[in-house]
């Protein structure tokens, strides 16, 4: 069935119908939210609150990209867990292993690439919220920049912006791990 | 010197806009240009691409579950929802009673009603010059007013808001965590 459909029988009631959009969706949330947390459990509580504002909420929704809007939940519910990750501490069974795929050209071995995740994971989380969004929705989830200017409510500027700022930044951190690169 | 370092830091600010084909048609050929003729600026764009494309290669997980929405969310119980509802209403009256009450006691709407008053009416009946005892009773004898047992409306109605009050309170809390467990699969 097409979205559209699928959003306008979600609307009306029907559970079948956003279990779908769900199924579609989930992959893409739950990276969103783990990547902007680096936490396993608080980004399978961010996403199944996303899930669970979005059913709530559809109503609201008034057309323009699904996806964006459920991106915009899902930023929500990210800080939120943001916050609340700031009150306990993350325990290492939380952590995830950020994987990187194999490069064709230049075969780096299973351990480096490892170890290089581990930088991108740090280098990411030392970034501000705002701008770990806009790379993670740009350059890991393939937003383009309109479509991130909607998640954030923020102007084109704005997410113009924050991309150049935390790609400096991310680039200056890995700077430091040369080393790592292919 | 200087101009050439305004330059570059101008360029090196349109970087990312750039790899993502994000620049107009003019800012796009200054930029190429001013690549052409600066290494500097030429190295940094290349360090900014080997980031970007690190960042594309970042694996996508699957979910560890699904994030669908349970089916048979339970809804609450018929005869729950109403002695809950009758609950929140008979608060809502009990307390509305007892600030009436209240006020009532506090404006003396009650004449004779008020604790000193019925004293001083009793205090008259017991010093009373003949050392007669009315004889009507409980009754209030003609032109004698009716004496509201105040204070003790005010502790009754004090204790039916609390009880009322806390059994809502009690449902309500129930209500909250059986519909959120039931909508988290």
């Amino acid at each position: 069935m097409e979205e559209d459909e699928l959003i306008k029988r979600a609307k009306e009631g029907d559970l079948d119908c956003f279990n779908q959009l769900v199924e579609r969706y989930q992959r893409e949330v739950y990276n969103l939210s783990l990547r902007m947390l680096g936490n396993a459990s608080a980004a399978e509580d961010a996403s199944q609150d996303t899930f669970l504002s979005a059913f709530r909420g559809i109503g609201k929704f008034r057309g323009g990209s699904f996806r964006a809007w459920l991106y915009r939940i899902a930023a929500n519910a990210c800080r939120d867990q943001l916050r609340s990750l700031r009150r306990r501490p993350a325990t290492s069974i939380d952590s995830l292993p950020l994987e990187l795929e194999a490069d064709q050209p230049s075969p780096e071995d299973f351990a480096m690439r490892r170890e290089l995740g581990e930088e991108i994971k740090r280098a990411l989380a030392a970034l501000p919220p705002d701008q770990r969004l806009a790379v993670i929705l740009r350059d890991i989830e393939g937003l383009d920049y309109r479509e991130i200017a909607q998640v954030t409510g923020s102007s084109l500027g704005t997410v113009k912006s924050r991309i150049n700022r935390g790609r400096a930044r991310l680039r200056h951190h890995l700077e430091q791990r040369r080393e790592l690169f292919p | 010197m200087f101009k050439r370092k305004s330059e570059c830091q101008r360029v090196q600010g349109m970087l990312s806009p750039y790899i993502d084909g994000q620049l107009g048609p003019s800012d796009r050929e200054g930029m190429e240009s001013h690549l052409e003729g600066c290494q500097a600026c030429r190295r940094e764009l290349e360090s900014l691409r080997a980031t970007v494309n690190l960042l594309h290669r970042v694996t996508m997980v699957s979910p560890p579950r699904s994030f669908a929405i349970a089916k048979a969310a339970p809804k609450p119980l018929p005869a729950a929802v109403w002695s809950f509802g009758v609950l929140r209403v008979a608060t809502a009256v009990a307390a509305l009673l007892l600030v009436f009450v209240f006020a009532g006691d506090a404006t003396h709407l009650f004449k004779g009603g008020l604790i000193e008053e019925r004293t001083a009416q009793q205090g008259t009946l017991m010093d009373g010059e003949d050392g007669e005892v009315s004889d009507t009773g409980g009754v209030p004898a003609e032109g004698e007013e009716h004496v509201w047992p105040v204070s003790e409306l005010e502790l009754a109605l004090l204790g039916v808001v609390v009880v009322l009050g806390g059994a809502t309170v009690v449902l309500w809390q129930r209500r909250r965590r059986g519909g959120e467990g039931a909508l988290k699969s």
